[in-house]
């Protein structure tokens, strides 16, 4: 259980660092033709002083596995994502993730732009991750299940050794 | 609120479909006795129903009275202190930037996402510069001073039709409060994102937040925005700075709660007692009327309002325990 003023220290932080509105930009740089870099940068400047901010506050010093994976946890309940633990272990962990800001983006989006998004943007998180947490070997897996129409999409990370 | 409006529909439907049933499915023939005994029962109900609920309301003016002397007591603090004219006028003058930028920016985009998202903003801001400008008008009359057109001047004609109508409305001192809750709810932003987002209210800081991420990027696409979301993110953050400290101290006041418990209360002393009137003290009075005259010449005349009015006494209970439910909860 967190404590009230580390409760609040967090609160703040999320205030301060407001993740995009994904279903206002996607359309608009999806007219523009552009723009993806952009958010990508923003996106990677958000998460990575969101991460550092977590740390700081939580004092989530280790850098293994299952501090990224809490980090993660309270970084998805803030958003209010909805999400389950599927798998905990040394070298990975995975979510079941049933509602992510993907798909909110409005229905005039191709399933194909709001992929290619998609990707753009978890790419983005995971380079947050890996920088954060000094983890070079960290990689990640997304299904992009939610964004075509299942109830639920799978998000891994896992610690390559040998890489 | 919606809470209390869906009730009063279902209520009405029930005693609709009450009726309509009682009416339709009246058996041929009851007894003289039984009907008198059915009268006698229902007319008990009534009876205590509104013993109770009389006493009740009793109790919630009292409550009303306590919490609106509580409310006015820490009014002077706020007026002086928290609200003062500076203040008021600084922070109203803050609303009119965003509100004429995102009005420009609306004409210029095409995105109707984006656009719907600056309409929001601009609704929000006017919202408030009408708050701030109704706590300015106050302010300046008690103070005996004249009022200031700062912020009026600024306003079209329909939302100054809007400031009149929220300018009557204060009618009280503690009424205030209700108006500064209100800027507060404007403002404040979610901590989360929320599931139900689409269908929830969002707060204009998460609006300006969401907006200043649309502005850099797009300043760093085709520096169509020009570095303003440098000007509306330090507005941001003035306003924030302002409101959080209004908020902060209401929190610190309980000031929030007190007038939750106001409105429950208001609720239960006007529209409960109104509809005690119509529901439970009219059968009550239609059965004080019948009971002398029923004998077994006049039963078969008056079987059919004595059964809806039975009927009615069994839909009071239900009333009657939520009522208590809602007085409990004051």
């Amino acid at each position: 259980m967190v404590r009230k003023p580390a409760e609040e220290r967090l609160k703040a932080l999320f205030v301060k660092h407001t993740e995009p509105p994904l279903e206002v930009i996607i359309p608009i740089l999806e007219k523009a033709g552009r723009g993806e870099q952009e958010l990508t940068a923003q996106i990677y400047a958000l998460e990575v002083s969101l991460i550092k901010g977590m740390r700081e506050i939580l004092g989530l010093k280790e850098n293994d596995v299952k501090t990224l994976a809490k980090a993660f946890g309270i970084m998805m309940s803030h958003y209010g994502q909805k999400f389950e633990p599927i798998e905990l272990s040394e070298s990975r962990f995975s979510i079941g993730i049933s509602d992510c800001p993907m798909i909110h983006v409005g229905k005039d989006v191709s399933i194909n732009v709001k992929s290619k998004f998609c990707d753009l943007i978890c790419s983005s998180g995971l380079r947050a991750l890996k920088d954060t947490f000094g983890q070079d070997s960290l990689t990640a897996s997304w299904d992009k299940s939610l964004i075509k129409g299942a109830g639920k999409c799978k998000v891994t990370f896992e610690l390559v050794k040998n890489k | 609120m919606k809470n209390s409006s869906l009730f009063i529909t279902v209520l009405l439907v029930a005693v609709l479909i009450v009726f309509t049933l009682a009416w339709l499915n009246m058996p041929e023939f009851v007894s003289h006795t039984d009907l008198q005994i059915v009268l006698t029962t229902s007319t008990a109900t009534f009876g205590t129903i509104l013993g109770i609920i009389t006493a009740g309301l009793m109790f919630t003016q009292g409550r009303f009275s306590e919490l609106s002397s509580e409310l006015s007591e820490k009014s002077p603090e706020y007026i002086t202190k928290e609200l003062s004219i500076e203040r008021i006028q600084s922070t109203g003058t803050l609303l009119l930037f965003p509100q004429k930028a995102y009005t420009q920016l609306t004409k210029a985009t095409i995105v109707s996402e984006e656009r719907s998202l600056y309409e929001r903003i601009i609704t929000k801001t006017s919202s408030m510069l009408v708050d701030f400008a109704v706590l300015l008008n106050l302010k300046l009359r008690q103070q005996g001073l004249s009022d200031s057109s700062l912020l009026v001047s600024e306003m079209g004609s329909d939302l100054y039709k809007v400031y009149k109508r929220r300018r009557k409305n204060i009618k009280k001192e503690w009424h205030l409060f209700k108006m500064v809750k209100q800027i507060v709810d404007v403002w404040e932003a979610p901590t989360s994102f929320s599931i139900e987002k689409e269908n929830e209210e969002s707060a204009l800081h998460s609006d300006l937040n969401n907006s200043i991420s649309i502005l850099k990027l797009k300043e760093n696409i085709d520096k169509s925005s020009a570095n303003m979301f440098v000007e509306i993110g330090q507005t941001t953050e003035d306003l924030d700075s302002k409101i959080s400290r209004i908020s902060d101290k209401l929190d610190k006041d309980r000031i929030p709660q007190l007038l939750s418990q106001i409105e429950q209360a208001s609720i239960l002393r006007g529209r409960y007692f109104y509809l005690t009137l119509i529901f439970i003290a009219i059968p009550f009075l239609i059965n004080l009327l019948i009971l002398p005259q029923l004998s077994a010449a006049t039963a078969l005349f008056f079987r059919q309002i004595i059964l809806v009015t039975s009927l009615l006494s069994i839909i009071g209970v239900i009333f009657l325990l939520l009522y208590i439910h809602k007085m409990l909860n004051l």
